[in-house]
Formats: C-alpha cells, sequence, structure tokens
C-alpha cells in the first residue's frame, strides 16, 4: 500500500515539475494555467495510481482541488463569454 | 502518520511562499505560478501523511497472533470454545468477556465463575479518541468511530457499514486485509475485538454482545446485540 503511495507522488511531482517548467520556457505568465495543470497532474496521478485507502483528508483535498479547479475553469470561460 | 513525508510536505509550503514572495517582488508572474503550484504539492504531501503506515497493520498483525494464541489455548482449557463473546463495561475499566451466559456483567478481570459457569474476562484499553455527538444516530456515531479505527488508524479494511434494525447492529466490513482474514474462523479475532470495543464506547450501554458473525470471501458481517440487563 504504502509503495503505491509513494508511487503516486513521485509520479505526481514528476508530472508537475514536467509542466511547470514546459509552461516557463514557453513564457507563460497567467497564474491559473499553472495551478490548473498542477490540480490536472494531480487527478491524472490519483486515476492511474489510485491509493487502496482512502482518508477523510484525501476525500477533503480531492473536494477542494476539484473546487478551485472548476473555479479557475468558470473565470476563464466567464472572460471568453464577455470579451 | 508519517513525519517524514509531513515535514518535506511543510518544507515544501515554506519554499513555495519564499518563491511567491519573491516572484512579486520581481514582478515576475511566471515564478509566481510555478510557486502556488509547488505550494499544492506541498498541501498535497502534507494530507498523504496523514494516511496509515504499514507499521500500524504489521503491529496489529503481530499483537493479534500473540493475543489469539493464548486465548484460545485458555478458552480450550476453560471449554469455552463454544462460548459467547460480549464487552462489559464497568465503571473503571471495558471487559472482553468469553462465557456461556450471554453477557454476564459480575464479572472481574481474568478467570472465574459467574451463574455456574466460567468466564474469561480480558480488561481493554477504553478508545478515548472516538467522537460522540448525541444529535447524530447511534449508527452513523459507531459508523464513524470504526472507519476512524479500522480503515484510518489500522487500515485493516477498504469500508464498513453499520445498519441497526430492530434493536441490533449490523456491521459490514468489507475489504479485509489477508493477514488478519485468517483470524476470523479463530475464537479471537482483531474485527470482532475492535468492533465491540468501539460499540461498548458509541452505544453507552453497559454490555455489548457478538450475536452473529457471518463470514464471507473479502468481508465480514458482525451483528450486535444490545443487553441491559445483568445475568
Amino acid at each position: 500500500m504504502q509503495s503505491r503511495l509513494s508511487l503516486l507522488l513521485l509520479v505526481y511531482t514528476l508530472l508537475v515539475v514536467i509542466s511547470a517548467i514546459s509552461l516557463y520556457v514557453l513564457g507563460e505568465k497567467r497564474v491559473d494555467v499553472y495551478v490548473s495543470l498542477n490540480i490536472l497532474a494531480y487527478y491524472v496521478s490519483y486515476a492511474t495510481l489510485r491509493p487502496t485507502l482512502t482518508t477523510r483528508a484525501v476525500r477533503f483535498l480531492n473536494i477542494a482541488l476539484f473546487v478551485i479547479f472548476a473555479i479557475i475553469v468558470s473565470f476563464r470561460v466567464y472572460e471568453v463569454l464577455t470579451s | 502518520m508519517n513525519m517524514r513525508l509531513l515535514i518535506l510536505g511543510i518544507n515544501v509550503l515554506v519554499v513555495s511562499v519564499l518563491l511567491v514572495v519573491y516572484g512579486i517582488l520581481v514582478g515576475d508572474s511566471g515564478l509566481v505560478g510555478i510557486a502556488l503550484s509547488t505550494s499544492i504539492v506541498g498541501g498535497v504531501l502534507v494530507v498523504y501523511s496523514t494516511t496509515p503506515q504499514d507499521p500500524s497493520i504489521t503491529a496489529l498483525t503481530g499483537y493479534s497472533e500473540i493475543l489469539v494464541n493464548a486465548i484460545t489455548s485458555t478458552l480450550e482449557d476453560l471449554d469455552l470454545l463454544e462460548s459467547q463473546v460480549c464487552v462489559v463495561k464497568k465503571s473503571d475499566s471495558v471487559l472482553l468477556v468469553y462465557s456461556k451466559i450471554p453477557c454476564p456483567i459480575e464479572v472481574d478481570p481474568g478467570v472465574g465463575f459467574t451463574g455456574g459457569s466460567p468466564y474469561l474476562a480480558i480488561p481493554l484499553r477504553t478508545l478515548s479518541e472516538l467522537v460522540e455527538s448525541s444529535s447524530e444516530a447511534i449508527s452513523t456515531i459507531l459508523e464513524r468511530a470504526l472507519i476512524t479505527l479500522l480503515i484510518e488508524e489500522y487500515s485493516a479494511c477498504k469500508s464498513v457499514r453499520v445498519e441497526e434494525e430492530s434493536g441490533f447492529y449490523r456491521v459490514y466490513i468489507s475489504g479485509l486485509v489477508e493477514t488478519l482474514k485468517q483470524y476470523l474462523e479463530r475464537p479471537v479475532d482483531p474485527y470482532t475485538l475492535l468492533t465491540l470495543v468501539a460499540a461498548s464506547r458509541a452505544l453507552a450501554t453497559r454490555c455489548v454482545r457478538l450475536v452473529e458473525k457471518r463470514i464471507m470471501p473479502d468481508s465480514v458481517l458482525l451483528v450486535l446485540g444490545v443487553e441491559r440487563s445483568a445475568e
């Protein structure tokens, strides 16, 4: 169980490092893009390497990250609609 | 709790905060983005540091083996292998009691006789960390207590569900750990023991007994009965 959790954290961290470096090299200046890609990286890692045990804290984290992601996407959609 | 992961997460959070401040000062929003992204990584590490560790279940398995072997031989000597198991709450302690009488209240720790029948009473440590709330249903309190104990503390199973049915509490425990599953057929098993102790606290009654134990391939159903009368 613990090795699976370690693998999840390793894959997630690697995805975050790759995405953050790529975005910075490409000259991306929008903060929300970094955050949303980070959250996507977390969900991809979580869906691929789902830990056998899900505690209350992890469930709360999943909900919190989803809410942040939904707010970012909603804001972007609102910007497109109003421009 | 994984302390190393917790410290790593807090360190990552601190570094990310410093990076955010530096990014704002130099006016580099890309750096602020990277710092915020790093802070989420730190938060994830902190949250995952609270998941139970392997040593918890390893310790429980080792303890169970010693307990089961010791108690089984004692029960054999007392001719109590086909006995009833219950948890009796005394004024200052909680006792796990094996006896042919359904729920003997007048028992002391150790081996003795009550109502003409031998009994074996083992003192247990009460679980003070269980949360109690008078506004919720007892089955909900018990379910939450068992989730905290069996899933979050020991990783002994994957899910716990409690239903109340005409005064009986049906506890469904599924996704059992392989190392503990072997004890289900024995007179003492950690699932029954921990469930009874949690129930004795959550139900706030003097005696909780195991009415039925149904073992399935990957789960177990425990039916608990609440006894209010003595002997």
